[in-house]
Protein backbone atom coordinates (compact mmCIF):
# COMPACT_ATOMS: atom_id res chain seq x y z
CA UNK A 1 0.00 0.00 0.00
CA UNK A 2 1.49 3.51 -0.56
CA UNK A 3 0.29 6.65 0.51
CA UNK A 4 0.46 10.34 -0.90
CA UNK A 5 0.08 13.48 1.06
CA UNK A 6 -3.49 13.66 0.31
CA UNK A 7 -4.34 10.94 2.87
CA UNK A 8 -2.61 12.89 5.72
CA UNK A 9 -4.09 16.38 7.08
CA UNK A 10 -0.80 18.75 6.75
CA UNK A 11 1.10 18.22 10.20
CA UNK A 12 2.65 20.78 12.48
CA UNK A 13 6.31 19.23 12.49
CA UNK A 14 7.78 17.19 9.54
CA UNK A 15 10.89 16.20 9.53
CA UNK A 16 11.62 16.82 5.73
CA UNK A 17 14.60 14.65 3.86
CA UNK A 18 15.40 14.39 -0.11
CA UNK A 19 15.09 12.01 -2.30
CA UNK A 20 15.27 10.89 -5.75
CA UNK A 21 12.69 9.29 -8.35
CA UNK A 22 14.53 6.15 -9.16
CA UNK A 23 11.77 4.53 -11.37
CA UNK A 24 8.16 4.44 -11.93
CA UNK A 25 6.09 1.19 -11.98
CA UNK A 26 2.67 2.87 -13.30
CA UNK A 27 0.89 4.82 -11.06
CA UNK A 28 4.02 4.25 -8.56
CA UNK A 29 7.12 6.01 -8.32
CA UNK A 30 10.16 4.47 -6.60
CA UNK A 31 12.78 6.78 -4.79
CA UNK A 32 15.77 6.27 -3.01
CA UNK A 33 16.96 8.81 -0.16
CA UNK A 34 19.70 10.68 -1.14
CA UNK A 35 23.03 9.88 -0.75
CA UNK A 36 24.82 12.54 1.93
CA UNK A 37 27.87 12.95 3.25
CA UNK A 38 27.32 11.52 6.31
CA UNK A 39 24.49 9.54 7.74
CA UNK A 40 21.76 12.14 7.71
CA UNK A 41 24.02 14.89 6.49
CA UNK A 42 23.86 16.20 10.60
CA UNK A 43 25.88 19.11 11.33
CA UNK A 44 28.56 17.84 12.59
CA UNK A 45 29.14 15.60 9.60
CA UNK A 46 32.78 16.91 8.68
CA UNK A 47 33.86 15.67 12.17
CA UNK A 48 31.89 12.41 11.97
CA UNK A 49 33.26 9.17 11.92
CA UNK A 50 30.77 7.26 10.08
CA UNK A 51 30.34 8.85 6.83
CA UNK A 52 31.70 6.01 4.93
CA UNK A 53 29.04 3.18 6.39
CA UNK A 54 26.30 5.68 5.90
CA UNK A 55 26.63 6.29 2.21
CA UNK A 56 27.19 2.66 1.12
CA UNK A 57 25.38 2.28 -1.94
CA UNK A 58 23.63 -0.57 -1.06
CA UNK A 59 22.50 0.57 2.27
CA UNK A 60 20.93 3.32 0.64
CA UNK A 61 19.21 0.84 -2.18
CA UNK A 62 17.63 -1.09 1.12
CA UNK A 63 16.01 1.96 1.93
CA UNK A 64 14.40 2.55 -1.41
CA UNK A 65 10.40 3.36 -1.24
CA UNK A 66 7.32 3.49 -3.16
CA UNK A 67 4.88 6.79 -3.52
CA UNK A 68 2.03 7.52 -5.20
CA UNK A 69 3.03 9.44 -8.00
CA UNK A 70 0.42 11.59 -8.55
CA UNK A 71 2.47 14.35 -8.54
CA UNK A 72 3.96 13.42 -12.38
CA UNK A 73 7.07 12.96 -11.02
CA UNK A 74 9.69 11.60 -13.54
CA UNK A 75 13.07 9.70 -13.16
CA UNK A 76 16.16 11.12 -11.55
CA UNK A 77 13.79 14.18 -10.72
CA UNK A 78 14.55 15.33 -6.62
CA UNK A 79 11.86 15.72 -4.08
CA UNK A 80 11.38 16.94 -0.52
CA UNK A 81 9.62 13.86 1.28
CA UNK A 82 8.67 14.62 4.74
CA UNK A 83 7.36 12.28 7.95
CA UNK A 84 5.73 13.48 11.07
CA UNK A 85 8.21 13.25 14.37
CA UNK A 86 5.02 11.72 16.16
CA UNK A 87 5.82 9.03 13.50
CA UNK A 88 9.71 8.98 14.02
CA UNK A 89 9.47 8.45 17.86
CA UNK A 90 6.45 5.79 17.17
CA UNK A 91 8.78 3.60 15.16
CA UNK A 92 11.25 3.88 17.13
CA UNK A 93 9.55 2.83 20.17
CA UNK A 94 7.97 0.21 18.20
CA UNK A 95 11.62 -1.08 17.19
CA UNK A 96 13.21 -0.64 19.73
CA UNK A 97 11.53 0.02 23.29
CA UNK A 98 9.41 -2.95 23.06
CA UNK A 99 11.46 -5.84 21.85
CA UNK A 100 13.80 -4.25 25.26
CA UNK A 101 10.70 -4.46 27.69
CA UNK A 102 10.03 -7.86 26.50
CA UNK A 103 13.77 -9.03 27.04
CA UNK A 104 13.88 -7.27 30.45
CA UNK A 105 10.52 -8.88 31.87
CA UNK A 106 11.72 -12.56 30.58
CA UNK A 107 15.38 -11.39 32.16
CA UNK A 108 13.98 -10.45 35.10
CA UNK A 109 11.28 -13.29 35.98
CA UNK A 110 14.58 -15.89 35.04
CA UNK A 111 16.66 -14.06 37.49
CA UNK A 112 13.75 -14.42 40.49
CA UNK A 113 12.73 -17.80 39.48
CA UNK A 114 16.19 -19.37 39.20
CA UNK A 115 19.04 -16.94 40.12
CA UNK A 116 22.03 -18.40 37.17
CA UNK A 117 23.34 -16.25 34.88
CA UNK A 118 22.85 -18.89 31.96
CA UNK A 119 19.26 -18.87 32.38
CA UNK A 120 18.69 -15.47 32.60
CA UNK A 121 20.79 -14.96 29.95
CA UNK A 122 18.58 -17.20 27.44
CA UNK A 123 15.62 -16.10 29.25
CA UNK A 124 16.61 -12.71 28.03
CA UNK A 125 17.19 -13.87 24.61
CA UNK A 126 13.82 -15.34 24.30
CA UNK A 127 12.40 -12.21 25.58
CA UNK A 128 14.27 -10.25 22.49
CA UNK A 129 12.93 -12.37 20.40
CA UNK A 130 9.74 -12.11 21.51
CA UNK A 131 9.43 -8.42 21.75
CA UNK A 132 10.61 -8.18 17.91
CA UNK A 133 7.69 -10.54 17.37
CA UNK A 134 5.09 -8.39 18.90
CA UNK A 135 7.34 -5.19 17.44
CA UNK A 136 6.12 -6.77 14.09
CA UNK A 137 2.44 -6.91 14.65
CA UNK A 138 2.89 -3.32 15.43
CA UNK A 139 5.17 -2.26 12.73
CA UNK A 140 2.11 -3.65 10.31
CA UNK A 141 -0.97 -1.97 12.20
CA UNK A 142 0.93 1.24 11.64
CA UNK A 143 2.03 0.66 8.03
CA UNK A 144 -1.54 -0.21 7.49
CA UNK A 145 -2.42 3.25 8.64
CA UNK A 146 0.04 5.04 6.36
CA UNK A 147 1.71 6.07 9.78
CA UNK A 148 4.83 5.11 8.51
CA UNK A 149 5.09 5.90 5.17
CA UNK A 150 6.96 9.53 3.75
CA UNK A 151 4.81 11.17 2.45
CA UNK A 152 5.96 14.16 -0.90
CA UNK A 153 6.24 17.35 0.53
CA UNK A 154 7.57 19.57 -3.07
CA UNK A 155 9.76 19.18 -5.98
CA UNK A 156 13.64 20.20 -4.67
CA UNK A 157 14.83 23.05 -6.08
CA UNK A 158 17.87 23.00 -7.92
CA UNK A 159 21.15 23.23 -5.63
CA UNK A 160 18.56 22.55 -2.74
CA UNK A 161 19.92 21.21 0.45
CA UNK A 162 19.75 20.15 4.13
CA UNK A 163 22.12 22.71 5.41
CA UNK B 1 17.65 -4.30 45.40
CA UNK B 2 18.47 -1.10 46.66
CA UNK B 3 21.62 -1.38 45.37
CA UNK B 4 20.25 -2.16 41.44
CA UNK B 5 18.58 0.95 41.58
CA UNK B 6 21.51 3.21 43.21
CA UNK B 7 24.10 1.33 40.33
CA UNK B 8 21.22 2.44 37.75
CA UNK B 9 21.38 5.90 39.05
CA UNK B 10 24.61 6.47 39.30
CA UNK B 11 25.12 5.02 35.60
CA UNK B 12 22.53 7.47 34.19
CA UNK B 13 22.89 10.21 35.84
CA UNK B 14 26.03 10.85 38.28
CA UNK B 15 28.31 9.05 35.82
CA UNK B 16 26.48 9.85 32.47
CA UNK B 17 28.16 8.70 29.55
CA UNK B 18 28.22 11.49 27.97
CA UNK B 19 28.59 14.53 30.73
CA UNK B 20 30.78 12.34 33.26
CA UNK B 21 32.77 10.46 30.86
CA UNK B 22 32.68 12.36 27.64
CA UNK B 23 32.03 10.11 25.39
CA UNK B 24 29.83 9.31 22.30
CA UNK B 25 30.26 13.37 21.76
CA UNK B 26 29.84 13.21 18.03
CA UNK B 27 26.02 12.20 18.26
CA UNK B 28 25.79 14.61 21.03
CA UNK B 29 26.11 17.41 18.98
CA UNK B 30 25.62 16.14 15.71
CA UNK B 31 22.13 14.94 15.88
CA UNK B 32 20.31 16.94 18.57
CA UNK B 33 19.45 19.96 16.96
CA UNK B 34 15.42 18.39 16.97
CA UNK B 35 14.38 16.53 19.96
CA UNK B 36 12.58 13.61 17.44
CA UNK B 37 16.10 12.86 15.94
CA UNK B 38 17.04 12.94 19.33
CA UNK B 39 14.69 10.86 21.13
CA UNK B 40 15.02 8.20 17.66
CA UNK B 41 18.80 7.98 18.08
CA UNK B 42 18.83 7.40 21.67
CA UNK B 43 16.20 4.86 21.44
CA UNK B 44 18.29 3.18 19.05
CA UNK B 45 21.33 3.53 21.03
CA UNK B 46 20.04 2.17 24.23
CA UNK B 47 19.10 -0.79 22.19
CA UNK B 48 22.07 -1.70 20.31
CA UNK B 49 23.96 -1.16 23.93
CA UNK B 50 21.73 -2.77 25.84
CA UNK B 51 22.23 -5.74 23.27
CA UNK B 52 26.31 -5.52 22.66
CA UNK B 53 26.16 -5.61 26.21
CA UNK B 54 24.77 -8.82 26.77
CA UNK B 55 26.74 -10.16 24.18
CA UNK B 56 30.34 -8.49 25.06
CA UNK B 57 28.96 -9.67 29.39
CA UNK B 58 29.44 -13.67 27.74
CA UNK B 59 32.11 -13.43 25.33
CA UNK B 60 33.97 -11.80 28.88
CA UNK B 61 33.12 -14.70 30.52
CA UNK B 62 33.00 -17.39 29.04
CA UNK B 63 35.81 -17.38 26.14
CA UNK B 64 38.13 -14.34 27.19
CA UNK B 65 38.10 -14.93 30.82
CA UNK B 66 37.79 -18.69 30.53
CA UNK B 67 40.87 -18.88 27.85
CA UNK B 68 43.01 -16.05 29.25
CA UNK B 69 42.08 -13.63 26.25
CA UNK B 70 41.95 -10.48 27.93
CA UNK B 71 44.38 -8.79 26.19
CA UNK B 72 41.97 -9.44 23.06
CA UNK B 73 38.96 -7.58 24.84
CA UNK B 74 38.91 -4.10 22.80
CA UNK B 75 39.36 -5.63 19.97
CA UNK B 76 36.67 -8.61 20.32
CA UNK B 77 34.50 -5.99 21.52
CA UNK B 78 34.63 -3.72 18.64
CA UNK B 79 33.92 -7.08 16.51
CA UNK B 80 30.92 -7.77 19.06
CA UNK B 81 29.11 -4.28 18.43
CA UNK B 82 29.69 -4.33 14.70
CA UNK B 83 27.59 -7.39 14.75
CA UNK B 84 25.17 -6.38 17.09
CA UNK B 85 24.55 -3.07 14.90
CA UNK B 86 24.33 -5.73 11.98
CA UNK B 87 22.36 -7.95 13.89
CA UNK B 88 19.85 -5.06 14.83
CA UNK B 89 19.65 -3.64 11.35
CA UNK B 90 19.02 -6.91 9.83
CA UNK B 91 16.34 -8.08 12.12
CA UNK B 92 14.38 -4.82 12.07
CA UNK B 93 14.94 -5.23 8.13
CA UNK B 94 13.08 -8.68 8.31
CA UNK B 95 10.62 -7.52 10.93
CA UNK B 96 9.47 -4.60 9.37
CA UNK B 97 10.82 -2.68 6.04
CA UNK B 98 8.71 0.69 6.96
CA UNK B 99 10.78 0.40 10.58
CA UNK B 100 13.89 -0.12 8.02
CA UNK B 101 13.21 2.81 5.90
CA UNK B 102 12.82 5.29 8.95
CA UNK B 103 15.22 4.45 11.81
CA UNK B 104 17.95 2.56 9.23
CA UNK B 105 19.64 6.18 9.30
CA UNK B 106 20.26 5.87 12.76
CA UNK B 107 21.89 2.49 12.71
CA UNK B 108 25.39 2.85 11.04
CA UNK B 109 26.23 5.82 13.29
CA UNK B 110 25.92 3.99 16.50
CA UNK B 111 28.94 1.46 15.12
CA UNK B 112 31.10 4.44 15.42
CA UNK B 113 30.11 5.42 18.90
CA UNK B 114 32.59 5.05 21.29
CA UNK B 115 29.60 5.36 24.20
CA UNK B 116 29.24 1.73 22.97
CA UNK B 117 32.31 0.45 23.34
CA UNK B 118 32.96 2.33 26.48
CA UNK B 119 29.62 1.04 28.18
CA UNK B 120 31.37 -2.69 27.20
CA UNK B 121 34.89 -1.98 28.52
CA UNK B 122 32.83 -0.74 31.91
CA UNK B 123 31.32 -3.51 32.32
CA UNK B 124 34.08 -6.10 31.79
CA UNK B 125 36.31 -4.08 34.99
CA UNK B 126 33.47 -4.49 37.20
CA UNK B 127 32.96 -8.24 37.06
CA UNK B 128 29.21 -7.85 37.68
CA UNK B 129 26.24 -10.61 36.64
CA UNK B 130 24.97 -10.72 33.75
CA UNK B 131 21.31 -9.45 34.85
CA UNK B 132 22.81 -6.54 36.85
CA UNK B 133 25.43 -6.07 33.63
CA UNK B 134 22.87 -5.28 31.36
CA UNK B 135 21.12 -3.36 33.46
CA UNK B 136 24.07 -1.10 34.24
CA UNK B 137 24.54 -0.88 30.27
CA UNK B 138 20.88 -0.02 29.89
CA UNK B 139 20.99 2.68 32.59
CA UNK B 140 23.88 4.15 31.13
CA UNK B 141 22.35 4.22 27.66
CA UNK B 142 19.35 5.73 29.51
CA UNK B 143 21.08 8.59 30.90
CA UNK B 144 22.87 8.77 27.65
CA UNK B 145 19.01 9.50 25.67
CA UNK B 146 18.11 11.53 28.80
CA UNK B 147 20.80 13.86 27.87
CA UNK B 148 20.48 13.81 24.03
CA UNK B 149 16.85 14.87 24.44
CA UNK B 150 17.55 17.55 27.61
CA UNK B 151 20.43 19.27 24.85
CA UNK B 152 18.25 19.24 21.83
CA UNK B 153 15.06 20.65 23.76
CA UNK B 154 18.07 23.50 24.68
CA UNK B 155 18.95 24.11 20.58
CA UNK B 156 15.38 24.13 19.41
CA UNK B 157 14.99 26.76 22.13
CA UNK B 158 18.17 28.35 21.42
CA UNK B 159 17.39 28.13 17.77
CA UNK B 160 14.43 31.23 18.60
CA UNK B 161 16.55 32.94 20.37
CA UNK B 162 18.80 35.98 19.39
CA UNK B 163 22.39 34.53 19.96
CA UNK B 164 25.29 37.31 19.20
CA UNK B 165 26.93 36.85 16.09
CA UNK B 166 30.15 35.93 17.84
CA UNK B 167 28.42 32.88 19.77
CA UNK B 168 25.83 31.48 17.26
CA UNK B 169 26.30 28.06 15.97
CA UNK B 170 27.91 25.46 17.90
CA UNK B 171 29.81 28.14 20.17
CA UNK B 172 26.77 28.52 21.97
CA UNK B 173 26.06 24.87 21.50
CA UNK B 174 29.32 24.18 23.30
CA UNK B 175 28.74 26.82 26.23
CA UNK B 176 25.27 25.18 26.48
CA UNK B 177 26.72 21.84 27.17
CA UNK B 178 28.86 22.80 29.99
CA UNK B 179 26.48 24.36 31.42
CA UNK B 180 24.44 21.51 31.59
CA UNK B 181 27.49 19.11 32.48
CA UNK B 182 27.77 21.60 35.24
CA UNK B 183 24.22 20.52 36.12
CA UNK B 184 24.47 17.35 36.10
CA UNK B 185 27.46 17.68 38.36
CA UNK B 186 24.55 18.12 41.34
CA UNK B 187 23.58 14.68 41.05
CA UNK B 188 27.21 13.49 42.15
CA UNK B 189 27.19 11.99 45.99
CA UNK B 190 23.96 10.13 45.43
CA UNK B 191 25.85 7.15 44.33
CA UNK B 192 29.84 6.21 43.48
CA UNK B 193 28.97 3.05 41.30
Amino acid sequence: MTVTADDFPAPAHTIEGYARVVGIEGAVAWLEPEQTASCGGCAAAASCGSPGLGSLAGRIKARRFPLDNRDALIVGERVVVGVTERALLKAALTAFALPMLAAFTAGGLAQWADGSNPVTMGAMIAGLFAGFLASRRMAHRLAARGELAPRFLRRAQQDETCR
Amino acid sequence: MKETVMMMIGAALVNNVILARFLGLCSFMGVTTRIDTAAGMGLATTFVITVSSMADWAVQRYLLEAYGLGFLRTVTFILVIASAVQFTEMVIRKVSPSLFQMLGIYLPLITTNCAVLGVALLLAENHMSFIAATLFAFASAAGYSLVMVIFAGLRERLALASVPRLFAGPPIAFIVAGLLAMAFMGFSGISTV
